[in-house]
């Protein structure tokens, strides 16, 4: 599903009496997100990276602009009615039910339409198949269930609907045939196959004698030969085939009977995308979905986040404030500051190309190196070193130059002269604190190859022209050069 | 460091612990003792000896039976009435209070001021407002029969000017259902809101994103959520509708109402109004009984809600 936000602005109105002004949370904002991508909103708190995302949840009703899905308007539609997944910052998990319940919730209440079959001799037919195909399997598979001298029917189960993908009343059905307590499994197995047999084509004489007719899936059809529909809740098989399809995918199969105080944080938020992926949304928002976790946990659950959204190749918003995790996942990112799109592009491209001071400032770690600098004619000075000339430069003005900590190069013929105030080496880079000649208070940090020497004191480097960026004074602006 | 400044802990719990000791340890061990004496004198501290004739007396009709006895005093009035008026007035009472909290949490506008309103019969006297009931449920001039249009319909005490006029037992339980379960609202209001207020939102809009009915979502969502508040408040109100005796007096008069002896028992007197009767008749012994008769009771009733609820409360 496309998602397009158009003009969308949201105020959050202030208080005359007390002296509080409107706060424009976030400022006409236009943004296209294409289908079955993975877009992060990035920016600092308060930038409205959350309440664009409640916006489009519909949490929140914007103060002017619209959203669509796709080409429907859904601007004035209620949250519920939209389609969507959320997974909330602190994953808001009902804390009183298991982690089975909190996935089946949104399926309670959902009305589908669906054609209608002789779902008895469906059911039948699969468990024929299992104990025609699969009989010595299950049967070890009951068996490894022993507890306590007893086999034990959910484990059972559970390990029957994981391997064979069926629902869990089936799965129990299969148990109480009572296989496992048998002296000859084959023989039983197969008079229980002979007995559905029979019962299925009882079951449907009784359609053929009413004259109603059906296709080779069981699905009832009308006189025009087209299934008949109905329009239902789910059942509780249905509903549980798709619980248990849903926590296949982000692997909580293990802990569907407890309780989300249970769960470690990681597995939480697991269940939390469960909750929000079950229905099948058009589209998934995430808000700030790592923050809780530890960093170990996070790096995991990133790679998890993007596996689900890449299976499901559903539509997904992730907000964040943490631009490493938003780079390495997202297709797109859109970084945003005081409610307002500043850039958005592909993660390397808007690090590689930023288009304003703030961005080439908030993306990258360590941070981009800022030095006050001027440009006299065609070239630009930092200090007393003359950086570069460009013919995209003119005139006499102040500008800011980024220089990316990577951006350094070992040269003692280099341009720029550094005091090496300490080296710190962490395996494959060193980091190297320094300051510039013309301003000794503005600390520079340089990441370069830890297996090169730097000499002490004052030493030249020369700067990668890929990784400098100049940019206005005033406006902050970029200034490309060419 | 601990050792030490043990008596320090000791101290400040002390004003306390004595005047526990003696205003309820004290009385209650003497209450189980004073319940197995003879004759007790409770001016002189005298009696005969011990016995069990007290509890035969008060909850048995081995020794004495018939109309007028204790037992039949106890098992057929105080007892009777003291169940019916819990088993009626708690789960109703929590029910409309839970269903009033929900819809006071869910107004913005005049929200202070109805919780202020809700909360007015709580600080009001207990006497006062029974006599004010007795007032509504006149059958001759009250506003309650004025209104559901059921002329000299008796509730409290027979119509005045019509012969041979009597109430119905069923009648007079009503009106003093209806008196105690209004009074009861406001706190359990207030502690239901408190509940409420701490519910997460997040909650409710997961639960209005997964497209669940308001009902199911006040169901499933609210009510578990709100189980502490509502196991505190089940187990202090049944402990409170055992110990009813102030709405008697204040609706029903010192006698505790007079009813045709065919629709149910002949009064309202409940477990709290014989044990008080006994004190004035100077029967002391037979209060302490009837007081650890009750005592009884209460602890089972509290201990099976406890049982219960550690399946189904959510802390």
């Amino acid at each position: 599903m496309e998602i397009v936000l158009k003009h969308l602005t949201k105020v959050f109105p202030g208080n005359p009496k007390k002296n509080i002004r409107d706060t424009t949370a976030v400022d006409n904002l236009n943004i296209k997100i294409k289908d079955g991508s993975l877009v992060g909103l990035l920016g600092p708190s308060g930038c409205g990276k959350s309440t664009t995302l409640y916006m489009i949840a519909g949490l929140k009703q914007p103060t002017d602009g619209e959203i669509w899905f796709g080409d429907e308007d859904v601007t004035n539609l209620a949250p519920e009615k939209r389609g969507i997944g959320l997974v909330f910052q602190n994953y808001a998990l009902y804390p009183h039910m298991t982690v089975y319940d909190n996935v089946k919730f949104p399926l309670t209440n959902l009305n589908v339409v669906k054609n209608k079959t002789i779902q008895k001799v469906v059911d039948n037919n699969l468990i024929i198949n299992l104990l025609e195909n699969n009989l010595d399997e299950i049967l070890n598979l009951i068996k490894s269930s022993l507890f306590k001298g007893k086999y034990s029917k959910s484990a059972s189960a559970r390990r029957i609907v994981f391997k064979y993908h069926v629902v869990t009343s089936l799965a129990e059905k299969i148990f109480k045939f009572g296989l496992q307590y048998s002296e000859n499994p084959k023989e039983l197995a197969s008079s229980i196959v002979n007995k559905l047999k029979d019962e299925n084509s009882q079951i449907l004489d009784k359609f053929d004698k009413k004259g109603v007719r059906y296709n080779k899936k069981f699905e009832i059809l009308d006189e025009t030969g087209n299934p008949v529909k109905e329009k239902r809740h789910l059942t509780a098989d249905e509903i549980d085939a798709l619980v248990q399809e849903t926590s296949r995918l982000v692997q909580i199969n293990d802990y569907l009977e407890r309780k989300p105080a249970e769960l470690s944080g990681g597995q939480q938020q697991r269940v939390a995308i469960a909750r929000a992926l079950v229905k099948k949304p058009r589209v998934l928002l995430l808000d700030e979905p790592l923050s809780n976790l530890d960093a170990r946990l996070r790096l995991q659950t990133r790679e998890e986040i993007k596996r689900i959204q890449l299976n499901t190749g559903i539509t997904t918003i992730f907000v964040t404030h943490d631009q490493e995790e938003a780079m390495s996942i997202c297709d797109d990112i859109v970084v945003m500051s005081l409610g307002k799109e500043m850039q958005r592009n592909h993660p390397q491209e808007v690090y590689n190309n930023p288009n304003c001071l703030f961005v080439a400032k908030f993306l990258g770690t360590p941070p981009i190196n800022v030095f006050p600098a001027h440009v006299e004619g065609t070239e630009l000075f930092v200090g007393q070193d003359k950086l570069l000339a460009n013919k995209a430069l003119s005139g006499k003005k102040e500008v800011i130059v980024g220089i990316r900590p990577e951006g350094f190069i070992y040269n003692p013929k280099g341009e720029m002269e550094f005091d090496i105030k300490s080296i710190i080496t962490q395996g494959r880079d060193m980091t190297i604190l320094a300051s510039h000649t013309s301003n000794p208070e503005n600390q520079i940090k340089m990441i370069i190859d830890s297996s090169i020497q730097i000499p002490n004191g004052k030493v030249r480097f020369s700067i990668k022209s890929t990784k400098l960026f100049v940019f206005d004074k005033e406006t902050e602006e970029r200034i490309y050069l060419d | 460091m601990e050792s030490k400044n043990n008596w320090k802990a000791w101290l400040y719990l002390a004003p306390v612990i004595i005047l526990l000791a003696v205003f309820t340890f004290f009385p209650i061990i003497n209450t189980f003792y004073v319940s197995f004496l003879k004759n007790y004198d409770y001016m002189r501290g005298t009696s005969d000896g011990f016995t069990f004739d007290n509890y035969l007396l008060v909850l048995t009709p081995v020794l004495k039976s018939g109309p007028g006895t204790m037992f039949e005093e106890v098992m057929m009035t105080a007892l009777p009435n003291t169940m019916l008026i819990t088993i009626i007035t708690v789960p109703l009472s929590i029910i409309i209070s839970l269903l009033i909290a929900i819809g006071l949490n869910s107004i913005k506008a005049l929200k202070k001021v109805f919780q202020t309103i809700f909360f007015l019969p709580y600080v009001t006297n207990a006497i006062a407002v029974g006599m004010v009931f007795s007032v509504i449920f006149d059958a001759n001039t009250g506003i309650f029969n004025a209104i559901f249009n059921t002329p000299l319909h008796t509730w409290i005490a027979p119509a005045f000017g019509v012969q041979g006029s009597t109430v119905n037992y069923w009648s007079a339980l009503f009106a003093l259902s209806f008196y105690i379960i209004w009074h009861s609202l406001p706190y359990k209001i207030l502690i239901f809101l408190g509940g409420l207020q701490n519910i997460d939102k997040q909650y409710y809009e997961a639960a209005q994103i997964d497209a669940a009915p308001k009902w199911k979502t006040t169901l499933k969502v609210t009510v578990p959520l709100l189980s502490p508040q509502i196991l505190y408040t089940l187990i202090t109100s049944f402990i409170g509708a055992f110990k009813e005796y102030n709405s008697v007096i204040g609706l029903f008069g010192s006698e505790g109402g007079k009813f045709d002896k065919t629709t149910g028992p002949s009064s309202m007197k409940t477990m709290v109004y014989f044990i008080y009767e006994q004190i004035g008749k100077n029967q002391v012994q037979y209060a302490c009984a009837a007081a650890v008769f009750l005592f009884l009771i209460i602890m089972v009733f509290t201990v099976i809600q406890f049982r219960v609820s550690k399946k189904r409360v959510h802390y």
